[in-house]
C-alpha cells in the first residue's frame, strides 16, 4: 500500500462523491452475509467435484480422487527448501492437522481426480444414439485436463 | 555518477499494437467469448426483492464519479458495472449492502485493469466511511468467489480499437469520436437497458452514435447514414436493425441525461446551451451524469 501522502490522486476536499447511499450499514449483518455467502461458496465447489476442500478429504460422487506421487512439474512448482518454507504458500489458513499433508518427497498438487460413470447400465450420454457399451473409458490424469477438454467443447461448438 | 529523478504525472502505456488490432482472429474470438461474461437474467425480476432498477442507477452514478474523480481507465467503470451485474444476477442482496458491493467491484476493477490500483481505503471515504476497509477485503472474497474468479470479462471498450481501424476515417478525427464513444459505454453502463446487450453492439452502436452526432457540427466520416450502420453491423456480425435500434435508445439515453442535468442546473442561459447539443453530443464528457 502506498503512503498517503504520495498519493497522486487524492481525493479532493469536500468532494462531492463522498457520500453515503443507502443509509446507515450494519456491520454484523454484512460480517453474517460474508460467512454465509463464503460458506455457500465452498459448498459449490465441493458438490462441483466432491471433494472437502477445507479438510483436503476426497468425497462420494463423479470423481474418483487419487494421490499422486509427482506429475512431471517443472522444478518451480516443486518445494524447493524444508516443508515448513512453502506453507506460507497457503496464507496460514491451512490448518496443519490437515489430511492432505503427507510424508516425504511429495508436491502440493497431490491429488488427482477421474471421472467415473454414475452407473454402469446408463445409456451413454452422446446425442449421436447408442454407442458401443464398452466404451465407457472417459479417463482424466488431473484436473487441469478435464478443465482443458471442457474449454475445447465450448470452443468448437461456437465456431462459426 | 548522477542520479536523475523525475516524477511521471502520466501512466507509461504500450503503443497499440497493430498485431492484435488488424488481425480478425482478435476480433472473432472477442465476439465468440463475450456472451459467457454478461449477467445470467434480468434480475431485478427473478432474483432481487430488495433492490430495485433506481437504486442501480444510483449506485452506478456514484461509481462513474469515484472512477472520474480518480481518473481510473475508461474500462475500469464498466468493467465493475459488469461485475456487479454479475453478482446481483445470482446472489439477492439487501439494498444496504449495494454500496459496498459497488466500492468491491470498483476495487477488483481497477486491480486489473489500473498500474496503480484504487485503495481499500480510498474506496472507503468514499462511501463516507460507512464500510471499514476490512469489510471490503472480505467482500472482495466473496465477489470473487461468486463470479469464479472471472474477472477478465470483455467490454465494449475492448472493441472500440478494432472498430474504429476498420473505419475509413480520417485519422485525425479518430481522437474525438474514440473519445466520444466511450462517454456512450459509460452512459450504457449507468443504464440497466444495456446490461443484457452484448459488449460488441453496445460498441457499435456508441461509435455509430458519436459519428452520427459529430458529423452534424463537422465532417468526420466519409461513409454516413445507412451505409455507416452496414459496415458497422459487418464489422462486429450484429444485425443491421438491432444495431439501428440499440444507437436509436444511446441516443434516448444521452437525451435524458442531458434533460436531468438542466433540471440539475436549473440555468436558463445553460439549458438553452444544451438544448443544441442535445443531437450534437459535443460535450457529454463535460456533464455530471
Amino acid at each position: 500500500m502506498s503512503e498517503p501522502s504520495r498519493d497522486a490522486r487524492p481525493i479532493p476536499r469536500g468532494s462531492k462523491a463522498c457520500r453515503r447511499l443507502f443509509g446507515p450499514v450494519d456491520s454484523e449483518q454484512l460480517s453474517r452475509d460474508c460467512d454465509a455467502l463464503m460458506a455457500s461458496c465452498v459448498q459449490e465447489a465441493c458438490d462441483r467435484w466432491n471433494f472437502d476442500f477445507v479438510t483436503e478429504t476426497p468425497l462420494e460422487g463423479d470423481f474418483t480422487w487419487e494421490r499422486v506421487w509427482g506429475l512431471g512439474l517443472p522444478k518451480l512448482y516443486l518445494p524447493s527448501g524444508p516443508r515448513g518454507a512453502q506453507d506460507n504458500l497457503g496464507g496460514g489458513k491451512r490448518p496443519s492437522s490437515s489430511p492432505a499433508r503427507l510424508q516425504g518427497d511429495h508436491v502440493d498438487l497431490s491429488l488427482s481426480c477421474t471421472l467415473v460413470p454414475r452407473s454402469p447400465e446408463q445409456p451413454e450420454g452422446s446425442p449421436d444414439g447408442p454407442s458401443t457399451s464398452q466404451g465407457r473409458k472417459r479417463r482424466q490424469t488431473s484436473m487441469t485436463d478435464f478443465y482443458h477438454s471442457k474449454r475445447r467443447l465450448i470452443f468448437s461448438k461456437r465456431r462459426p | 555518477m548522477e542520479l536523475l529523478c523525475c516524477e511521471m504525472d502520466r501512466v507509461r502505456r504500450a503503443v497499440p499494437d497493430g498485431n492484435l488490432l488488424y488481425d480478425d482472429r482478435v476480433l472473432q474470438n472477442l465476439l465468440t467469448i463475450e456472451e459467457r461474461y454478461l449477467p445470467q437474467c434480468s434480475y431485478f425480476k427473478c432474483v432481487q426483492k430488495d433492490i430495485q432498477p433506481y437504486m442501480r442507477r444510483m449506485v452506478a452514478t456514484w461509481m462513474l464519479e469515484v472512477c472520474e474523480e480518480q481518473k481510473c481507465e475508461e474500462e475500469v467503470f464498466p468493467l465493475a458495472m459488469n461485475y456487479l451485474d454479475r453478482f446481483l444476477a445470482g446472489v439477492p442482496t439487501p439494498k444496504t449492502h449495494l454500496q459496498l458491493l459497488g466500492a468491491v467491484c470498483m476495487f477488483l476493477a481497477s486491480k486489473l485493469k489500473e498500474t496503480i490500483p484504487l485503495t481499500a481505503e480510498k474506496l472507503c471515504i468514499y462511501t463516507d466511511n460507512s464500510i471499514k476497509p476490512q469489510e471490503l477485503l472480505e467482500w472482495e472474497l466473496v465477489v470473487l468467489g461468486k463470479l469464479k474468479w472471472n474477472l477478465a470479462a470483455v467490454t465494449p471498450h475492448d472493441f472500440i480499437e478494432p472498430i474504429l481501424r476498420r473505419l475509413p476515417q480520417p485519422s485525425e478525427k479518430v481522437p474525438l469520436i474514440r473519445k466520444h464513444a466511450q462517454t456512450f459505454i459509460a452512459l450504457c453502463a449507468t443504464d440497466f437497458k444495456f446490461a443484457m446487450y452484448p459488449p460488441s453492439m453496445i460498441a457499435t452502436g456508441s461509435v455509430g452514435a458519436a459519428i452520427c452526432g459529430l458529423q452534424q457540427d463537422e465532417e468526420v466520416s466519409s461513409l454516413t447514414g445507412d451505409a455507416l450502420v452496414e459496415l458497422l453491423a459487418k464489422i462486429t456480425n450484429t444485425d443491421v436493425d438491432c444495431l439501428k435500434a440499440c444507437q436509436e435508445q444511446i441516443e434516448v439515453v444521452l437525451l435524458s441525461s442531458l434533460q436531468q442535468f438542466r433540471q440539475e442546473q436549473g440555468d436558463g442561459s445553460k439549458s438553452e446551451d444544451e438544448l443544441d447539443q442535445a443531437s450534437t453530443p459535443t460535450d457529454v464528457r463535460d456533464i455530471d451524469l
